[in-house]
């Protein structure tokens, strides 16, 4: 018997939080909180000095029944494609606690526990390798993020919190009817690997990448179901806006990674160009809507609609640098958008206002701020240099191989990105100092750097030697291709 | 009869003849109860039970069939009386306080479960038509008078002549099906209906009988078109009687329309049509009506209505695991039902009434660890996991898809969907709104005890499901 690492990672969380409600201080629950993520992190560190990235085999895998009657077994493992985003999960659980140590003051355990909570239903999900254990996290989820945004949240936390929970709720209920069918037609198990070998008749596929779809559109979010995004992005607290962006929105990409892709090549391939159309139309009009925000939390999260448009424009161009550059993208995604809304709320903190005309200036008042700022905001729209360049070219250069229009459309939402982003910047950072006048600002102190800095290492880390992260998903990736091109006959 | 075969029969029937032996003792030992030891009746009540379980538990081995073809003790009645025994018990530790508060602790008001208890117990175990109903009516007649228990409240006693009247046409139509298959086959027992009939099984007379026998029971489970009465019965009932009735008498309900509607006869005339027909409306309008509710009461009504519709799509795909199913998805209601009841008839202390949803505002910050309970209770009723009301609303989804309904899970998941909208708005009561009052719970130790057992239930199934999900299929009648 291997030791159980997967499960360590998956349960520290709870065990943090269990720990948590014990405690009665607000500063022990903070320095409680902290301490358990850094634990997990450092347990997924070493997952990722242990993980072999020559094979495309799940690793560190882990088995127990756990509903014999109906084929439902506790699986656990990781292969190229889950591992970064496990990662992800567990560096963003650190930053949240960080970015949420001021910000939150009130209910601060019940906060806390909410997170920790949510950090492990997500990385159970990542590591799930059954699909009833796959659904029990991604369904749970809802509870400590519904509770995240409506205790926590801004203004109109209570509507966001709903709209959040009914749409992601009625998306994954159809999904559920999609396992069972699933379940009864690949011979009543469970096991995603054993699901994936499965072939099944056309018909079925298509019904079921249809059920499948509309789960996994809501939560990456789709254009037209995106409309869930804005509002709970901007009303969730930060470390709620962090999570959503950074890893929530992951799942739906993942989904299509692990269950539309390998067990339904057929209809996958069958429906790649309207998946292509929809992946375009998300990239310019997220673009077109972010070019017309006042909010900065808002112009962030609609940016995040456009970004996730290239991802899901990777996967259905079905080659190997389209799904290499979307689950590269997806990563930085995380990171990037992670980052700035890190900054929103860290700005936030200050002024009380999101509102970009109120910034102007800031540059004088806050320069180390404005400066990384500057660095995240260029990797937003893909700068040379900086992660997203490396993902983004990648997925174009997949997509124009696969649809010439679709990828002309994508590179005219690049284009927007870049107008928004940094009239974004301009606005806030530069130009005559308004700022300094009506507020008083503080520049970023060593708690923020802490949050800040593994994040900005990051960008610049895979925007200029990309290869040891491409390396982790290469396997993978080929493999899922040959499934692929194997399930559709091609 | 002869002697032996008697024996047999009464052998098979202890746990009955318990329970009413004991109802009645305690009927005439209550009244030298003097004022400020009413505990002594709770314990007394709860000791019948239990001994009436352990006789259960020592009977179960194998199938007792009794009374010449009346009544049967098999595996199905013995998991449907534990779940009486649950619902009784958790009712029983509920009433102390809240009959003391509301002046109803007499000792009859004990007597009366039992005798319900009694009769939700013959039901399980009938299998002929006139058992049933023999059953059927001893349970209902003493909810009835459970009913208006609140003597000096109109609200309750218009329940309870509502009850009585639409309770006793459902019997009348429910009998008038019996006395047309009687007419039709030459018998009232189950087993024996399908060997006596000859023709068509499409036959109109046996078609009517059917149709009013499935009428006279979805009443008893509260199903549309047949479920004006749950609402204003719900609410205007002391709430104990609510928790017990919306458990107790619904699973009974449940064990009769299962042994019924799977009869082969019944189940050849395609009476699923009609019982598919049932659930979707049932569930949409148990949902949707459950939107718009401000008391507190009449919402777990009309949930309780939409549930009775999510479990009736299990008794639609049929089959050993449509059967099973829908036992487990009443073993799971009832922990998070009584739950949910619990933490309601808790709030009921001094003046305040707990009834109406918005008093619940802000209850989390001043009691973290109870609103905690209560929103787990919730969202298994929501039906998200990893709570038990997940796994129950799952195994009769896959109960469904293995028939190859899958529109009918399709419209149940939606439906659910909507439901789950009434649930967390609660949720967001009692978490997202500042308090306006000071909120003094009556949290004995009673009630304690029941809260920390069916959260226990509401989690545990459902991190754990697998033994209950054997315990649901070996239980199965007819194999």
């Amino acid at each position: 018997m291997e030791f159980p690492l997967l499960s360590l990672i998956v349960f520290t969380p709870v065990v943090g939080a269990a720990v948590l409600m014990l405690l009665r201080s607000d500063d022990a629950v903070r320095w409680t909180a902290l301490g358990v993520t850094v634990i997990d992190l450092l347990s997924c560190v070493a997952m990722l000095a242990g993980f072999d990235t020559t094979t495309h085999e799940m690793q560190f895998t882990e088995t127990r029944l756990w509903v014999p009657a109906l084929g439902i077994t506790y699986a656990l493992g990781i292969d190229g494609i889950s591992a970064p985003f496990v990662f992800l999960t567990a560096l963003l659980g650190l930053i949240c606690v960080l970015a949420s140590w001021v910000a939150i003051d009130h209910k601060v355990k019940s906060f806390m526990v909410s997170l920790l909570v949510m950090q492990a239903l997500m990385l159970g999900v990542f590591c799930a390798l059954d699909l009833f254990l796959f659904y029990v996290f991604w369904e749970a989820m809802l509870i400590p993020m519904y509770l995240i945004i409506g205790i926590w949240g801004g203004e109109g936390r209570v509507y966001a919190a709903f709209k959040f929970f009914l749409y992601t709720l009625a998306g994954s209920l159809l999904f559920l009817i999609g396992v069972i069918v699933l379940y009864f037609h690949g011979g009543e198990t469970f096991d995603i690997l054993a699901l994936t070998a499965q072939d099944l008749p056309f018909r079925v596929q298509s019904w079921l990448f249809i059920a499948f779809l509309i789960a996994f559109a809501v939560k990456v979010p789709m254009v037209p179901v995106h409309t869930w995004l804005p509002d709970a992005h901007v009303q969730a607290p930060t470390a709620g806006s962090i999570i959503l962006a950074g890893v929530l929105l992951k799942m739906g990409a993942y989904g299509f990674l692990r269950f539309s892709l390998p067990m339904l090549p057929e209809a996958s391939v069958y429906y790649s160009t309207p998946m292509l159309w929809l992946s375009a139309l998300a990239i310019v009009y997220g673009g077109l809507l972010a070019l017309a925000q006042d909010d900065l939390k808002k112009l962030v999260a609609y940016s995040s609609i456009s970004h996730m448009g290239f991802v899901t424009l990777g996967i259905f161009a079905l080659n190997l640098r389209g799904l290499e550059g979307a689950i590269l993208q997806m990563f930085n995604h995380g990171v990037t958008t992670g980052a700035l809304f890190l900054f929103v709320g860290l700005i936030y903190e200050r002024t009380h206002t999101r509102s970009i005309a109120d910034y102007g200036g800031l540059m004088k008042a806050a320069p180390i701020y404005t400066t990384f700022l500057a660095l995240f905001t260029l990797s937003s729209m893909a700068l040379p240099g900086t992660n997203s360049f490396v993902g983004e070219l990648l997925v174009l250069s997949g997509g124009f191989a696969a649809n010439l229009a679709a990828g002309v459309a994508a590179v005219l939402g690049a284009l927007l990105g870049a107008a928004y982003l940094l009239g974004m910047y301009r606005k806030v950072a530069l130009g005559p100092a308004s700022v300094g006048a009506r507020f008083k600002i503080r520049d970023v102190n060593t708690r923020e750097m802490v949050a800040i800095l593994p994040l900005a290492v990051l960008v610049v880390w895979i925007g200029l030697y990309p290869k040891p992260f491409l390396n982790i998903i290469d396997a993978s990736v080929k493999h899922l291709l040959t499934q692929v091109h194997k399930g559709s006959g091609q | 009869m002869t002697a032996a075969a008697l024996f047999q029969s009464a052998l098979a029937s202890v746990p009955e003849i318990v329970v009413i032996i004991g109802a009645c003792i305690l009927l005439i030992l209550g009244q030298f109860v003097r004022k400020g030891q009413e505990h002594l009746l709770v314990w007394a009540s709860v000791a019948i039970v239990l001994m009436a379980a352990l006789g259960t538990l020592m009977l179960a081995s194998e199938v007792r069939p009794a009374y010449t073809g009346m009544f049967v003790a098999d595996r199905f009645a013995v998991f449907f009386k534990f779940v009486f025994y649950l619902a009784t018990v958790l009712t029983f530790l509920l009433s102390r306080k809240y009959a003391e508060i509301e002046g109803i602790g007499s000792s009859e008001y004990y007597v009366l479960i039992l005798f319900a208890l009694s009769g939700m117990m013959i039901m399980a175990s009938a299998i002929d038509l006139l058992s049933i109903y023999v059953g059927l009516e001893l349970m209902v007649l003493c909810t009835y008078v459970l009913t208006g228990f609140l003597r000096r409240e109109r609200r309750s006693n218009e329940a309870a002549l509502k009850y009585v009247i639409l309770g006793a046409v459902s019997t009348g139509i429910f009998l008038y099906g019996v006395s047309l298959i009687y007419g039709l086959t030459g018998t009232t027992q189950l087993d024996g209906m399908t060997a006596a009939v000859t023709g068509d099984p499409l036959d109109p007379g046996l078609l009517l009988a059917v149709v009013f026998i499935v009428a006279g029971l979805v009443f008893k489970v509260g199903a549309v078109p047949f479920h004006m009465w749950v609402p204003d019965v719900y609410e205007g009932a002391p709430t104990t009687i609510t928790a017990f009735m919306s458990v107790g008498a619904k699973a009974a309900g449940f064990a009769v329309i299962l042994r019924v509607f799977l009869n082969p006869l019944v189940a050849a005339s395609n009476v699923w049509i009609i019982v598919a027909v049932i659930a979707v409306v049932t569930m949409a309008l148990g949902s949707f009506v459950a939107l718009v509710q401000d008391n507190f009461k009449r919402l777990l009504a009309y949930s309780s209505i939409a549930h009775a519709g999510f479990a009736i799509f299990g008794v639609v795909a049929g089959g050993a695991d449509g059967i099973a199913s829908v036992m487990l998805y009443l073993l799971i209601y009832s922990f998070m039902n009584l739950g949910i009841f619990a933490a309601v008839i808790m709030m009921r202390n001094g003046d305040f009434s707990g009834e109406v949803i918005d008093d619940y505002a802000g209850f989390a910050k001043s009691h973290p660890g109870l609103a905690l309970l209560m929103l787990l209770y919730l969202f298994s009723l929501a039906g998200i996991p990893p709570t038990a009301g997940f796994f129950a609303k799952f195994y009769v989804l896959v109960a469904l898809v293995e028939r190859g309904f899958v529109m009918l899970a399709v419209i149940a998941v939606l439906l659910s969907a909507v439901a789950a909208y009434f649930y967390i708005r609660i949720v967001m009561v009692i978490y997202m709104r500042e308090p306006e009052r000071v909120f003094d719970p009556a949290l004995t130790p009673m009630v304690r005890t029941t809260l920390a057992f069916t959260a226990l239930g509401t989690i545990g199934i459902g991190l754990f499901p697998a033994w209950f999900l054997r315990l649901a299929q070996y239980s199965v009648f007819g194999d």
